[in-house]
This record gives structure tokens, C-alpha cells and sequence, in this order.
């Protein structure tokens, strides 16, 4: 099972690299902002892949609870302020 | 119980890295922010379901359906707002007969 | 109440300092922002809801279904286009569970709300079907079919 649980958090942090690519590549900011959105969203089931494997559930649902109530607050003012400013 | 949640952790581990080849692979924001919901609807909700049934019932199960709840209510709302964002600065969504 | 619920869910320590620290401060956010929001929901609305969202479940695992036989198509045969969608819904609830249903299936965006005028991002036919066909419409307003308008 150990193995198993490592083998997916591997794939995981392939993943976000792939999301990375659209970050640093993205043509317009809004694809940026999507990258984003889809990294936050790995890394709280990162977190909770993470604390099954070092057996301290209890602390890190915690801590990706608080980490998905900060993403929304921060990709909301993001996109807020971009809408205001309105450039593509 | 071991199998059930391998099952399930796989099933979404296939989704979400269908969702970054679609991130990858889209043409524009648009299609993309479909690729971004792809990952956040079904491939989250099979993973965190498996790793709720490897838990087991107790308390953490409980915090994990309480994640799972709160990314259901937060990421469209997130997705809305990146797309209505784009709309209103002007992008042009892409047509089928761009390049 | 069902904040203090959720201090017990996330805490999870059952001795009574906890418990009274968390019965404390849930009245005291639930004073501060009571007559903030008009709407409060009632008991069998949220049985309809609950009753509706296998529905929507079904239908999130089909139309992902759908989309990841779109991505995974070597050729990428997608033809995304703009619809604007007219509601007959006049409830303020009603209207922004719908926008939700629409952007958590996958193939679909609420782009812009404005009342019950809705413009969504489809991605092709068949995911615009879901939206034009007025399904999940209908299953709304079915849930609301008892309450008051205010639109």
C-alpha cells in the first residue's frame, strides 16, 4: 500500500508540472489564472495523498482545508482585479 | 477495503491526467477552463472517495467528505469567475474554423 | 448551529472547553451576520436538493465520460461556440443553482448571469444538447416549485 500511496503522489507532482507548463507558457493571463486554479486543486489532494502516507491524516486535512478556502479568496481577487482592469 | 479504494484512486488518477493532457492540448482559455472542471468534478471526487474508504470510518472521513463539499461549492465559482472575467476584457472565444 | 456543527467536525475534541469555546463563537458569527441575507432555506428544500443531486451526479459522470473520449480523439474534434440561454426561473436561489450545475458539468461554463438570462460556453453538440434541452431546468424548478418569487 506504502508503495502504491508513493507512486501516486509522484504522478501527482507530474501532473502539476504539466500544469506548470501552461503557467509559464499561457498566451493570454487568463490561462495563467487557470493554471493556477488547477495546481491549488492538485495540491490539496497532495496534501491529503501526503498525510495518508506519513500516517498524520488528522493534521494535513487541516491544513488543505485552510489551503482550499485561501484559494478561493486569492483566484477570486485575481480575477476581480483583472476584470476591472479589462485587457485580454 | 483495499481493493475498493485502489480502484477508486486509480479510476481518478486516469481523470485527472486526461484533464491535464486537455489542458495541455486546447486551443483556448475557454476549452481549457471545461479541462480544469473535468479534473475538479470526477477526478477529485473518485480520488478523495477512495482515499475516504482506505480511511475508514471515523473522524477524518468526515474532514475529507468536508473537503470534498467544499471544493464542489468553491471550483465553479472559481471557474466562473475566470471565465466571465475573460469575457467581459474581450477575448474572442476560438471558432472551429481558426487555425 | 450548523456552524457550530462544523466546529465539532473540524476540531474533533469533545471536551467541554472546546465545546463551549465553539458554541460561543458560532453565536456570536450567526449574531454579526443574521439580517444580512434574506434567504433562509427550509427544511424540505434541502430534502428536494438532496434528492436532486444523485440526478446531477449521473449526469457529471456522463458528460465527463463524454469529454475525455473528446480530449483523448487524436483528431480534437471540438467546435466550442457561445449559447445564450433563457430561464423561466424567479427565484435567486434557483437561478444560482443552476449557473453552479452547469459550470460542474463537465462541457459546460456559465459565462455571464445577468437575472435569469444565462450565456453559456459549450463545448460541442452534444454538450450543448444538456443545456438546450431544459432538463436540468425543469428539475429546478421543480424543487421550487413552493416558494415565493422574488426575481
Amino acid at each position: 500500500m506504502n508503495i502504491f500511496l508513493f507512486c501516486v503522489m509522484v504522478s501527482l507532482t507530474i501532473l502539476i508540472g504539466a500544469y506548470l507548463y501552461r503557467v509559464l507558457q499561457g498566451p493570454t493571463i487568463f490561462d495563467r489564472l487557470l493554471g493556477h486554479n488547477g495546481i491549488s486543486t492538485k495540491a490539496i489532494i497532495l496534501l491529503i495523498v501526503m498525510g495518508i502516507y506519513f500516517d498524520r491524516v488528522d493534521m494535513f486535512i487541516d491544513i488543505s482545508i485552510g489551503y482550499a478556502l485561501l484559494n478561493l479568496v486569492g483566484a477570486l481577487a485575481i480575477a476581480k482585479y483583472l476584470e476591472q482592469k479589462g485587457h485580454p | 477495503m483495499g481493493i475498493l479504494s485502489i480502484i477508486f484512486i486509480v479510476a481518478g488518477l486516469f481523470f485527472l491526467i486526461v484533464a491535464a493532457i486537455g489542458v495541455i492540448r486546447f486551443p483556448d482559455v475557454y476549452s481549457r477552463s471545461h479541462a480544469v472542471s473535468l479534473t475538479d468534478s470526477l477526478g477529485a471526487f473518485l480520488m478523495l472517495v477512495g482515499i475516504a474508504l482506505h480511511e475508514g470510518l471515523s473522524i477524518n472521513m468526515l474532514k475529507i467528505l468536508v473537503v470534498l463539499i467544499l471544493l464542489y461549492i468553491l471550483n465553479p465559482v472559481i471557474a466562473h469567475a475566470t471565465v466571465r472575467a475573460a469575457l467581459r476584457s474581450g477575448l474572442k472565444p476560438w471558432q472551429k474554423g481558426d487555425s | 448551529m450548523t456552524l457550530f456543527v462544523f466546529w465539532i467536525l473540524l476540531s474533533a475534541s469533545f471536551d467541554w472547553i472546546h465545546l463551549s469555546l465553539g458554541l460561543a463563537c458560532s453565536f456570536a458569527v450567526a449574531w454579526l451576520n443574521s439580517g444580512h441575507s434574506p434567504f433562509a432555506p427550509k427544511f424540505r428544500l434541502w430534502l428536494r436538493v438532496s434528492l436532486y443531486l444523485p440526478w446531477l451526479f449521473y449526469k457529471i459522470v456522463q458528460s465527463s465520460l463524454h469529454l475525455s473520449k473528446l480530449i483523448l480523439h487524436p483528431a480534437l474534434p471540438i467546435d466550442p461556440q457561445m449559447i445564450s440561454v433563457e430561464t423561466k426561473l424567479n427565484h435567486h436561489a434557483a437561478v444560482v443553482l443552476l449557473g453552479n450545475s452547469i459550470t460542474l458539468t463537465p462541457g459546460t461554463i456559465t459565462a455571464e448571469v445577468d437575472r435569469n438570462h444565462l450565456i453559456v460556453h459549450a463545448m460541442d453538440k452534444v454538450s450543448k444538447e444538456d443545456v438546450t434541452s431544459k432538463q436540468m431546468e425543469l428539475k429546478i424548478a421543480d424543487i421550487f416549485r413552493d416558494e415565493k418569487p422574488d426575481l
